[in-house]
């Protein structure tokens, strides 16, 4: 993608800039040591850009930050750092890098690591997204639909399917600040969510449907792990929302025109 | 005889330059199934290469009385009778083993490697050829086997056919077992890798690009 300043890398900026206020209030409210496995991750994923930039002549991208942020928010606790290197390897290896770096990948780098370290590491507890980082999720989204960078129907979508859930008196309220987070981190992501107009609400939808059905049904789960679990469903589930749009889009204009 | 076949090539081959596993992408049901362990695997490699090496002999020996048109029948005979040999010796002397690798002996009938080999090699050419080559595929099969399973079982439990490698972090050790590792997901990404690794040493088993993309002025992304 290119037209006149955008490119890949602008989307990046502006991607990390949107998350911004997310970061801030997270690292204010964790402390030094968030700031110090958003660092190690930032590295870990700096070193696997490099190498493909020397063995396959991959640009590396900015949003590296983007991804590290998101592992580090919500990564299980207490990992210690050899599972954290090797959830991560796996992550942005097989997630993004080997189908040609950010822009190409089927699924989100950070859903891969998290759900990696999910089952990989099942003893560990998952982190409890505070109230105030919830709220910041909120400008974050913000400040990413009004540039651009964030597909805005994915997250009202998702946000209006989640209120009619609220509204039927579903019991959400436990899960409703980690799957505002993911929402902004994970299933707004430019790359892996649905591209067409329609496939992008229902995108929201699946998302906000999956957490209520893990909410309701999943006993024992951390609100994190239904989350991260809906979040890489729904990016799975992407590609063919939008083949579906575009199915809908082709039968209605052989009614109209009368030929494909 | 012997100068028309090549018997070391044939037998060397397969082990990585044609495997059937890693190049051919066949019987890979098994391959996933039963590499939990290293004794799983180990078995499961000798109880393919033996019914494929015996059912190469029996289909080369009477290749020219099969029939075309019913020739897979009499093969699956040939191949279902010895894998039912197989599976009750399995029964009776390896009882345990036998549990654990369940219906996946009983399904190396259907595996297409076996019937690949009789159907593209073994019927077509005489007996010691034959064996030579389902041997030497059998041999390929069982390396990817042996290392799947080594590494599934080495980074899921610490230990390499039952016995502790890694001394494991809840004794005092440094090594968190991955449970993942002993999962069905993990077979799919450790063969991905491998045949990754086996294709970026020996380029001219990739595939060739299906798309080429298309030529602009512009700088690539």
């Amino acid at each position: 993608m290119r037209r006149g300043l955008w490119d890949r890398e602008t989307v990046a900026i502006l991607l990390v800039a949107a998350y911004l206020p997310l970061a801030l209030i997270w690292i204010w409210f964790e402390g030094g040591d968030a700031a110090l496995s958003l660092l190690l991750i930032l590295l870990i994923l700096a070193i696997w850009q490099l190498v493909f930039l020397l063995l396959r002549a991959q640009a590396p991208s900015l949003s590296a930050v983007a991804t590290a942020l998101a592992i580090a928010m919500l990564a299980p606790r207490e990992l210690g750092p050899l599972p954290l290197i090797l959830g991560v390897s796996f992550g942005a290896v097989m997630g993004e890098l080997v189908f040609g770096g950010w822009g190409r990948n089927v699924v989100n780098p950070s859903s891969v690591a998290l759900a990696f370290l999910g089952f990989g590491f099942p003893g560990f507890d998952w982190p409890e997204i505070l109230l105030p980082v919830a709220w910041a999720a909120i400008p974050a989204a913000l400040i990413g639909i009004t540039l651009g960078v964030m597909p805005g129907p994915v997250i009202l979508g998702a946000a209006l399917a989640g209120a009619g859930g609220l509204a039927l008196g579903l019991d959400l309220g436990e899960v409703l600040p980690a799957a505002s987070v993911v929402l902004v981190l994970l299933v707004g992501d430019p790359v892996t969510s649905a591209a067409t107009a329609l496939g992008r609400w229902l995108n929201g939808v699946v998302y906000a449907l999956l957490v209520t059905l893990f909410a309701t049904g999943w006993s024992g789960a951390a609100p994190v792990q239904i989350a991260v679990s809906a979040a890489l469903l729904a990016s799975l589930a992407a590609p063919l929302l939008d083949e579906a749009a575009i199915a809908l889009w082709r039968a209605q204009r052989r009614r109209r025109h009368g030929r494909p | 005889m012997a100068g028309r076949f090549d018997f070391w090539s044939i037998l060397t081959d397969p082990l990585v330059r044609q495997n059937p596993v890693t190049l051919q992408i066949l019987g890979l049901c098994s391959a996933l199934a039963v590499t939990t362990s290293l004794p799983t695997a180990l078995t499961m490699s000798a109880a393919l290469t033996v019914v494929m090496t015996l059912s190469a002999g029996a289909v080369s020996l009477i290749r020219r009385h099969i029939p075309d048109t019913i020739r897979l029948i009499v093969q699956i005979v040939i191949i279902a009778s010895l894998v039912i040999v197989i599976d009750q010796l399995l029964r009776a002397y390896l009882a345990e083993i036998s549990r654990a690798l369940s219906v996946y002996v009983a399904l190396i009938t259907t595996n297409c490697l076996v019937l690949g080999r009789t159907e593209a090699f073994a019927r077509h050419n005489p007996p010691v050829p034959a064996m030579v080559d389902a041997f030497g595929n059998g041999l390929g099969y069982s390396l990817v086997l042996t290392v799947i399973g080594a590494a599934r079982e080495l980074f899921g439990k610490g230990e390499l056919m039952g016995y502790q490698v890694f001394a494991l972090s809840d004794q005092g050790g440094w090594f968190t077992p991955l449970p993942l590792m002993l999962l069905a997901p993990s077979a799919f990404f450790l063969l991905g890798l491998l045949v990754w690794a086996i294709r970026s040493a020996l380029p001219e088993q990739a595939e060739a690009p299906e798309h080429e993309p298309p030529p602009t002025g512009e700088p690539a992304e």
